[in-house]
């Protein structure tokens, strides 16, 4: 074995509610068979595009969210695309489901039936809101998610000094809505793949996407709990129910920095240090603030972070971190993700990897893993798969039809 | 039956982005024994009191002094056991030994080498136990240039790239997240590298060492945005709440009635347009050619969020809502915590909070997890059915019955600073 997983088959039905819990899977080494519409997923039109070429074969999107899968086509609405459906959901170890609502049920594959069919099936439901309750058939997206979860309520810019707002709560891009949701729903499958290890027995797990967002904020839920008290929305740092000091600031290059200066004994010295070094620590080295007790007013917060402020404000935006980081102060450029492309900490870990799209005659540089194992090394191919690469490979393979039958199932446009 | 029933895991974690993965894990059923000492403790077990009663704070009793109240501390510990032991002492780190010897993996979240310098790194641990999952989860990773570099969630999120992806165009600064996304994503992957090794470990018999990070998930999130400075040379540009790459206007937040009361408003086709259109009325701007279609709506948002707002200004968030999603457009309430817990019926009808006994505070409401099993059991109570741990509250059960020490034994340990 090489991957983590590469004892695991996955199926995936569905939309972007549940590629990035197949990515996952995909990554950890699990065989993964993403089916799709023929014509192709309509993921594929989301961008951007290579080239900006908007075409199903060229989305940045797909690509990202579908790596290291294969690919086939299918009409499940089609007799014949059920019956090569469920020889595929035999011999599966994992269904990822995003489809909506009732889609295999009205199918026939109810969990009854998906078990008598295969007894050891892990099958992962991913619904905007669960498959009962008020808001069942409600319609959700991205931002939508983002909304109602309570992420976006924490998100945005200062209030004016009367605590009103003239900017509205603001959702983070790049559809989190799907990373929060299948980070959850590929742990809780892990969880159950784990069992049927032990028991040979598989389960039905729901995931809402609703519920998993909500779970995903922070402490909000306890501060109303304990106080009573709503979050203020406030830039760059964390919401909470009255304002406090920043620790974004603004740099000579025009970006920023994010500064948390430790809790923690040493913190204030170590911040003391190196403004020091850097020529702005004005009287904040004097006996006046050796004692903690000197250090709790907000007086003296405004003092301390304005000449942190006025550091930055003499700073590009790589300099000065790392020899604040070396004296043990949490602080960092606030970088695009592509300025991480060259970091040595990063290319030490081979964090980013070259992926070869032969049909396209070169590589691209892809994020490769989020964890390192010498062990079950991440994946690191193929890119994602062209619209029914995979169908001869699956269907002939797998399901044992001719090359004839696959001809007239591709005329009949069932796959 | 609970899906990691038989795993016990020794955490050696504190915060929230390895601490949280652990609270997922004995969610799953492992038996989680959080190892704690009180010349170091969990600064979050004196942060946020859980008030006694929790529910009315103004008359709650309060103890600063008690390590057992804090608020984040309790829900981000909830179903694991505690022990309090001195890893520094050399008889405590034989002693933390005997409990990897029957354990299956050990985490902790120290910065990168402090484990090797106690002497209890893998090395050392694989010694005690051939098969032992060892997770490490420091901010950076224990590989590469950075080892000794600090990071918490904010961190995590700014030098990644994910606090650039959130907020208005330039010239507004980033907005961020307003909180630790990534101290919750840390945990995701925390118990996402344990889980896969467990996997791996009931399939070949075989341990494993693995070297995580807090940010690599971070940059793990960004590969669009990666790819579309590799593929089109283009930098990352912040646009809002306005969708960037799937076609869909109005998209964004409007004002509503009430202080600081938001509705968001996504329509991503044009059944959707004609739908939001007859709630508004017809109003006659909407038939203007400029915002007849959706390529012809995109360039004109500017204009379309102040029709839109003037609509929803007046009226009550929920009641958009409510009217928009009947038509079948996607809408919903920008919720706070207060929302979540009161208003929101379908979190209700999923059971999201459950009351779950703390030893000191008494029960108080937790979020449960995210997903529901069929057969499988699986809830935040977890193996203990309860909240956090106090401190050291379950040394009798790991300290006698674990690792069969004798009464006299633990009374000579506990005189000595052991435990």
């Amino acid at each position: 074995m090489t991957g983590f997983l590469s004892h695991v088959k996955v199926l995936e039905l569905g939309d972007e509610k549940g590629e990035f819990c197949g990515k996952l899977f995909a990554g950890a080494g699990a065989d993964v068979i993403k089916v799709e519409p023929p014509g192709g997923a309509g993921t594929r039109g989301i961008g951007p595009f290579y080239h900006d070429e908007s075409n199903p074969e060229r989305s940045l999107y797909f690509w990202h969210f579908n790596f290291g899968k294969r690919g086939i086509t299918l009409d499940i609405n089609t007799a014949e695309g059920r019956e090569l459906l469920s020889g595929l959901l035999a011999q599966t170890t994992v269904v990822i489901d995003s489809l909506p609502l009732d889609t295999m049920e009205n199918l026939g594959f109810t969990w009854d039936a998906l078990q008598k069919l295969n007894p050891g099936l892990v099958y992962v439901r991913i619904t905007p809101f669960g498959r009962s309750g008020p808001w069942r058939d409600y319609k959700a997206n991205d931002l939508v998610h983002m909304a109602l979860g309570g992420e976006m309520m924490h998100c945005g810019y200062d209030p004016n000094p009367d605590l009103t707002y003239d900017t509205p709560p603001i959702s983070a891009q790049m559809w989190h809505s799907s990373h929060i949701a299948g980070n959850q729903a590929f742990i809780a499958a892990l969880g159950a793949l784990f069992a049927r290890g032990n028991t040979e027995a598989g389960d039905y797990i729901d995931i809402p996407v609703h519920q998993a967002i909500s779970c995903c904020t922070e402490h909000d839920v306890e501060c109303f709990l304990f106080t009573g008290r709503p979050y203020l929305r406030l830039t760059g740092r964390h919401a909470r129910p009255e304002p406090d000091a920043p620790t974004q600031y603004k740099t000579k290059d025009g970006r920023y920095h994010c500064i948390i200066v430790n809790p923690f004994a040493g913190g204030f010295e170590a911040a003391v240090e190196l403004l020091q070094r850097k020529g702005f620590a004005d009287d904040l080295g004097s006996d006046k603030y050796k004692d903690p007790e000197n250090r709790k007013n907000r007086e003296f917060h405004h003092h301390f972070y304005g000449q942190i402020g006025k550091c930055v404000a003499a700073s590009n935006l790589e300099d000065t971190w790392h020899e604040a980081q070396d004296l043990g102060i949490p602080w960092v450029p606030v970088r695009k993700p592509e300025e991480n492309l060259n970091d040595p900490q990063w290319q030490t870990r081979q964090t980013f990897g070259e992926v070869e799209h032969p049909e396209l005659g070169r590589s691209f540089t892809y994020p490769r893993s989020p964890m390192l194992s010498d062990e079950c090394p991440w994946s690191t191919g193929p890119r994602a798969p062209l619209i029914g690469e995979h169908n001869e490979a699956v269907f002939g393979g797998m399901l044992n039809r001719s090359a004839d039958e696959l001809k007239r199932l591709r005329e009949r446009k069932v796959i | 039956m609970r899906p990691l029933e038989g795993v016990r895991i020794a955490d050696l974690t504190w915060l929230m982005a390895g601490a949280g993965g652990l609270k997922l894990m004995s969610a799953l059923g492992a038996e989680v024994i959080r190892v704690e000492w009180h010349g170091r403790m969990d600064w979050l077990r004196f942060h946020a009191q859980t008030p006694i009663p929790y529910h009315q704070p103004d008359h709650a009793e309060l103890d600063p002094q008690s390590p057992n109240r804090g608020g984040y501390f309790n829900a981000i510990n909830a179903g694991k056991y505690g022990i309090s032991l001195n890893v520094k002492h050399p008889e405590g780190r034989e002693l933390f030994k005997r409990l990897v010897a029957v354990s299956d993996v050990v985490v902790e979240s120290f910065t990168a080498e402090t484990m090797d310098k106690l002497g209890l790194g893998y090395e050392v641990l694989k010694s005690v136990k051939s098969d032992i999952i060892y997770y490490q989860q420091p901010g950076w990773g224990k590989k590469g240039p950075y080892v000794k570099y600090a990071s918490y969630g904010p961190i995590a999120q700014g030098v990644s790239g994910l606090t650039e992806q959130s907020g208005l165009p330039d010239p507004n600064p980033p907005a961020g997240w307003g909180f630790s996304y990534m101290d919750w994503s840390g945990a995701y992957y925390c118990a996402i590298g344990m889980l896969l090794a467990l996997n791996y470990k009931q399939a070949t018999g075989k341990g494993q060492y693995i070297d995580g990070s807090q940010i690599e998930p971070a940059i793990y999130m960004t590969g669009t945005a990666i790819l579309d400075y590799v593929a089109n040379g283009r930098h990352w540009q912040r646009s809002g709440n306005r969708s960037q790459f799937r076609p869909a206007a109005p998209h964004g937040a409007y004002r509503c009635t009430g202080a600081d009361r938001w509705v968001a408003i996504a329509v991503t086709n044009e059944n959707e347009w004609r739908a939001l259109v007859r709630e508004m009325g017809q109003p006659g701007w909407a038939a203007d050619p400029k915002f007849a279609t959706m390529g012809a709506r995109i360039p004109n948002q500017d204009e379309l969020d102040r029709f839109i707002e003037a609509w929803t200004k007046d009226q009550d968030a929920y009641a958009v809502q409510e009217r928009l999603q009947k038509a079948g457009v996607p809408a919903g309430v920008c919720q706070r915590a207060q929302d979540r817990m009161e208003l929101d019926p379908q979190l209700k009808h999923l059971k999201w909070m459950i009351p779950l006994p703390h030893s000191e505070v008494g029960p108080w409401p937790h979020r449960d997890i995210a997903w529901h099993f069929a057969n499988l059991q699986s809830d935040q109570g977890g193996p203990t059915g309860r909240s956090a741990p106090c401190y050291g509250e379950d040394n009798d059960y790991v300290y006698g019955e674990l690792l069969k020490l004798t009464k006299a034994e633990q009374d000579r340990l506990r005189r000595d600073g052991v435990i």
